[in-house]
C-alpha cells in the first residue's frame, strides 16, 4: 500500500481538513458503523449474458440514485483512507462518496474532477480491485470493499450526460505559453486538462481522425460507450483545449517545427501503438490479426456496423485470441459479438496470473468464452489460398518466477497438438509507437523503445519535453497514464514558471 | 475536413483530386502517401501524393476507382469536403545521384512517380520513364512527365499483340543500351510490380517496388500492411512503401491484398444499390 503522505505534498492534511468539516461529522453520526457494516455491497445491474453477446451495448447498466446512496453508506469514512493511497491520481474518494450519501451529487462530481478529468471513463475501465478497492478498510473487516468504481461512474453519468455540468467555461489565458500535447489518449487528455485549468494554451495533436487514443480505437463500446467518451472529451475541450486530429507529429510536422510555431513545452503521450507479434511461422496468413488491427477496425472504423460503414470486420467461426490481458479479453468478447461460434482464449500462464481486470474475466466467463491456460501457439497453419485453418499449440508448465515476479512458462517437450481455427488475434502486448519518439535527437529511450523519464516529474532527457502513459510504460492502464499526465502537468507548470 | 479544389477524370477509371492540406503540402517528400477518409462512414485508404504546392497549400492524388472508397472519392466535386486527410506517411523515396534511373509507372503509379522523377532530376540523375497502360486512352500526364524526364517511353498492352514486344523486351533492351542504368523504381498495380521484379531478377539490376497493401491507420499501429521482404516481416506503412522487389514474398503479398475480397464485393454491391436508389 502506498502512503498518502508520499503521494502529494499536503494531501494528508487536505483530506483530514475535509473529513473534519461539520457536515461530514454529522453524516458519520447518522448511521452507526455497525449498521454500515451490515449493508451488503450493491450489485451492478448488467445486461444478461445471452442478450449482450448479440449486441455492442454496455454490459454494466449503472447504479440508480437509490443504490448509489446505499453503497455510499457502506463507506465508513475512516481516518486513514487507504483508498486514496491506492489511487494513481489521488482522488479524494471519501469526500466524493460522502457527498453521494448526502445527495450532493454536483459537489461529488466537482470533487472527483479536481484530480480526475475523465471520471466516467475511470469508473468503467480502472482495475479498482488492485487500487482503491484493494486498500478499502472494509476488506480488513472481512467485508467486500466499497464499490468505488461503480460510484465514480454513477456520479459522472448522472450529471454529465444530463446537464451543462458536462462542460465548464474555459479559463485559458491568451497571453500564456503554448503547450503541445502529442496524442489524445488518457495521458494526453489529462495533462491537457490540467494545464488548461492553469490558464495555459494547450493544443493536442492526434494522428487518427477521431480523438481519444486507445479509448477510441482499443476499448470496445460494450465497455465504454462512445457517447461517454465524447462527453468527457467535450468537457476537456470546454476548458479551452484545442484538439487537432489527422496531425501526425513526426510526419505532418516535427517537434522543432512546433517549437518554431511557439510551443514552449511538449508532452509525448504517443501510446503503445506498436503491436507485438510472436514471430512464428504462418503469422502473416489471412485470418491472423494483431489485436490493434482487430479492435481498430471494429471500434474506430465501426466495422461492427459494416456494411453501413465501409470498413469490413475480420470474420471467423472459430476464433482464437492469444493473450491474457484486457486487450485479449476485449478481442475475444468482440469476436463472440461478431458471430464466432467458438471464442477461445489461449494464455501461456494460468488463471491466477492473468493481467486482465477481474470484472472482464468474470464477464467473459459468463458470456461463454472458453479459457485454455498453459498453451502457446508455435505455428499457424494455412490452406492453399493462404487462409488460416488451424494452429499448432504447445503445452506449458509454470516454472520459477521471472523478472516480472510471475512464474515463467516452461514448454513441455513433445506436447504439440493441432486445433482448428479460422480467426486468430494476437494480443500479447504492445510496445511504444516509434514513429515520433525515435526521431527526436537526444531523447533517451529504454530497452523496449520506451521514453526514459524521471518518474516524479515525467521529464525526459530533453529540457521542456515530458512523456507519459504507454509511451513510457509499454502496455499499461488508463489510470496509470492519467497519473503520469497529472505529474507531468505539475512539472510543466513549474518548468515554465521558472523560465 | 479538407476542401477539394479540383476533381477530374484523367482516363477511364482514373481520377485526379487536388485537396487543401497546408501542413501536408509543407512537409511532403517524393514517394510518400496520405491516408484519406472520404466521409464519416468511410475507410482509411492510402493514396500516393502525386504533386503538392506549398504556396497554395494543396496536394494532388491520382487513383483508380475500384471499390467503395475510391468510388466515393471519384464522385466528389470541387468545393466538396473530405472527412480527413493525414500524412505525409511512409519513408520518402531514397534520393541521391545514382546516375541513370529507370522509372516504370502503371495506372495510378504514373502520377505517383511524378514527384520521384523530379526529385531524382534535382539530384542530377538521368531519368528514363516508362509509362505502362492498357492503350493510349489510358495514358495521362504524359506531357507533364515528359517535360522532366530525359527519355519518355510508353508501352501499351494493346500493342503487345501486334508488335510482339513486351515489357521484358523493353526493359532488357534498355539495360543493354544503357549499361550505366543503376536502378529501377516501379509503382502501379501488383502485377506490374511483380512482373518487373521477375524480369530484372536475373540481371541483378536493383529494383525497388512501391507496395500498396491493405492499411488501416497507416502509422505503424495495426500491422495490417505486413509484407515479407528477404524473409523478414515489415510494415509497409512505416518501413516502406518502397522495397527490394527481388526480396518480396509475392505469393503472400498477392494473397494478403485479397484479405477482404468477399466483404469488399458485398460493400460494393450495397453501395451501388444505394446509389441507384438515389438516382431513382
Amino acid at each position: 500500500m502506498g502512503k498518502i503522505e508520499l503521494l502529494e505534498p499536503g494531501l494528508a492534511e487536505r483530506l483530514s481538513r475535509e473529513r473534519e468539516k461539520s457536515w461530514r461529522r454529522k453524516l458519520r453520526r447518522e448511521i452507526s458503523v455497525q449498521q454500515r457494516l451490515l449493508i451488503p455491497r450493491q450489485r451492478m445491474p448488467e445486461q444478461p449474458p445471452a442478450q449482450r453477446i448479440r449486441n455492442f451495448l454496455e454490459v454494466n447498466l449503472g447504479y440508480s440514485l437509490e443504490t448509489a446512496k446505499k453503497e455510499a453508506q457502506r463507506c465508513l469514512d475512516c481516518g486513514y483512507p487507504g483508498c486514496v493511497a491506492g489511487c494513481p491520481v489521488a482522488i479524494d474518494i471519501p469526500t466524493f462518496i460522502k457527498y453521494i450519501e448526502a445527495s450532493e451529487l454536483e459537489r461529488a462530481l466537482e470533487k472527483i474532477r479536481e484530480t480526475n478529468g475523465l471520471p466516467a471513463i475511470c469508473g468503467r475501465v480502472c482495475p479498482q480491485e488492485i487500487q482503491c478497492e484493494k486498500n478499502c478498510n472494509l476488506v480488513k473487516a472481512r467485508k467486500e470493499p466499497v464499490a468505488v468504481g461503480h460510484l465514480e461512474r454513477f456520479v459522472a453519468d448522472y450529471l454529465c450526460l444530463r446537464s451543462e455540468l458536462g462542460t465548464q467555461p474555459g479559463c485559458v489565458d491568451s497571453g500564456r505559453e503554448k503547450i503541445a500535447v502529442i496524442g489524445s489518449g488518457p495521458a494526453g487528455l489529462t495533462v491537457a486538462a490540467d494545464l488548461a485549468r492553469l490558464g495555459y494554451r494547450v493544443t493536442v495533436f492526434e494522428a487518427l481522425h477521431i480523438s481519444g487514443g486507445v479509448l477510441a480505437y482499443g476499448i470496445p463500446e460494450f465497455r465504454l460507450p462512445r457517447e461517454i467518451l465524447s462527453s468527457e472529451i467535450n468537457f476537456i475541450k470546454s476548458l479551452g483545449v484545442e484538439i487537432k486530429t489527422n496531425f501526425i507529429v513526426g510526419k505532418t510536422a516535427s517537434l522543432s517545427d512546433l517549437r518554431e510555431l511557439g510551443y514552449s513545452a511538449f508532452f509525448l503521450g504517443t501510446g503503445a501503438g506498436l503491436p507485438g507479434f510472436m514471430n512464428i511461422p504462418g503469422e502473416n496468413l489471412l485470418g491472423v490479426y494483431s489485436a490493434n488491427e482487430y479492435l481498430t477496425r471494429v471500434n474506430l472504423m465501426k466495422a461492427l456496423r459494416y456494411p453501413d460503414f465501409d470498413t469490413p470486420a475480420p470474420s471467423g467461426h472459430k476464433a482464437a485470441v492469444i493473450g491474457g490481458g484486457n486487450v485479449a479479453m476485449d478481442s475475444v468478447r468482440t469476436a463472440l459479438r461478431l458471430g464466432a461460434r467458438e471464442a477461445v482464449i489461449y494464455y501461456r500462464r494460468s488463471k491466477a496470473e492473468m493481467p486482465a481486470r477481474k470484472e472482464e474475466i468474470k464477464h467473459a466467463e459468463e458470456e461463454g468464452i472458453i479459457f485454455n491456460f498453459l498453451r502457446v501457439p508455435v505455428r499457424f497453419l494455412g490452406d492453399e489460398h493462404g487462409r488460416l485453418k488451424g494452429m499448432v499449440l504447445q503445452r506449458l508448465t509454470l516454472g520459477e518466477p521471472d523478472a516480472s515476479g510471475r512464474p515463467r512458462p516452461v514448454p513441455v517437450p513433445g506436447s504439440e497438438f493441432e486445433v482448428e481455427v479460422d480467426l486468430a488475434v494476437v494480443a500479447i502486448g504492445q510496445n511504444p509507437n516509434p514513429l515520433l519518439i525515435t526521431k527526436v535527437d537526444g531523447l533517451n529511450l529504454g530497452r523496449w523503445g520506451n521514453v526514459e523519464v524521471n518518474p516524479d516529474t515525467m521529464s525526459s532527457s530533453l529540457p521542456g519535453i515530458y512523456a507519459g502513459g504507454d509511451a513510457v510504460r509499454g502496455g499499461a492502464t488508463v489510470i496509470l497514464a492519467m497519473g503520469d499526465g497529472r505529474r507531468a502537468g505539475r512539472a510543466i507548470d513549474k518548468f515554465l514558471k521558472k523560465c | 475536413m479538407n476542401r477539394i479544389r479540383l476533381s477530374a477524370r484523367l482516363a477511364p477509371n482514373t481520377f485526379w483530386v487536388e485537396v487543401e492540406a497546408h501542413e501536408i503540402a509543407a512537409s511532403a517528400r517524393p514517394g510518400q502517401f496520405v491516408m484519406v477518409i472520404p466521409d464519416k462512414k468511410g475507410e482509411r485508404i492510402p493514396l500516393n501524393i502525386a504533386h503538392w504546392d506549398k504556396n497554395k497549400g494543396t496536394i494532388e492524388m491520382v487513383f483508380m476507382s475500384l471499390g467503395v472508397s475510391t468510388r466515393k472519392l471519384a464522385a466528389f466535386k470541387a468545393g466538396d469536403f473530405l472527412e480527413g486527410v493525414a500524412g505525409p506517411l511512409g519513408r520518402p523515396a531514397e534520393m541521391a545521384n545514382f546516375g541513370q534511373v529507370l522509372l516504370i509507372g502503371g495506372c495510378y503509379g504514373v502520377a505517383g512517380l511524378y514527384p520521384v522523377v523530379r526529385g531524382l532530376k534535382e539530384n542530377g540523375n538521368q531519368v528514363i520513364f516508362l509509362a505502362e497502360a492498357r492503350s493510349r486512352t489510358y495514358l495521362y500526364w504524359d506531357d507533364r512527365i515528359r517535360k522532366v524526364t530525359d527519355k519518355f517511353i510508353t508501352m501499351f498492352r494493346a500493342d503487345c499483340f501486334s508488335s510482339g514486344k513486351d515489357l521484358s523486351d523493353i526493359i532488357l533492351g534498355l539495360r543493354q543500351e544503357s549499361p550505366q542504368l543503376a536502378r529501377v523504381i516501379v509503382m502501379g498495380c501488383s502485377y506490374l510490380l511483380f512482373t518487373v521484379s521477375e524480369i530484372t531478377r536475373s540481371t541483378g539490376l536493383k529494383t525497388l517496388v512501391n507496395l500498396n497493401p491493405i492499411m488501416v491507420d497507416g502509422t505503424g499501429m495495426c500491422g495490417a500492411c505486413r509484407v515479407t521482404v528477404h524473409g523478414k516481416t515489415h510494415f509497409a506503412c512505416v518501413d516502406g512503401p518502397e522495397f527490394d522487389g527481388h526480396g518480396v514474398d509475392w505469393k503472400e503479398y498477392f494473397s494478403r491484398r485479397k484479405a477482404f475480397f468477399n466483404q469488399e464485393e458485398l460493400a460494393l454491391a450495397n453501395f451501388e444499390s444505394k446509389a441507384s436508389d438515389l438516382k431513382e
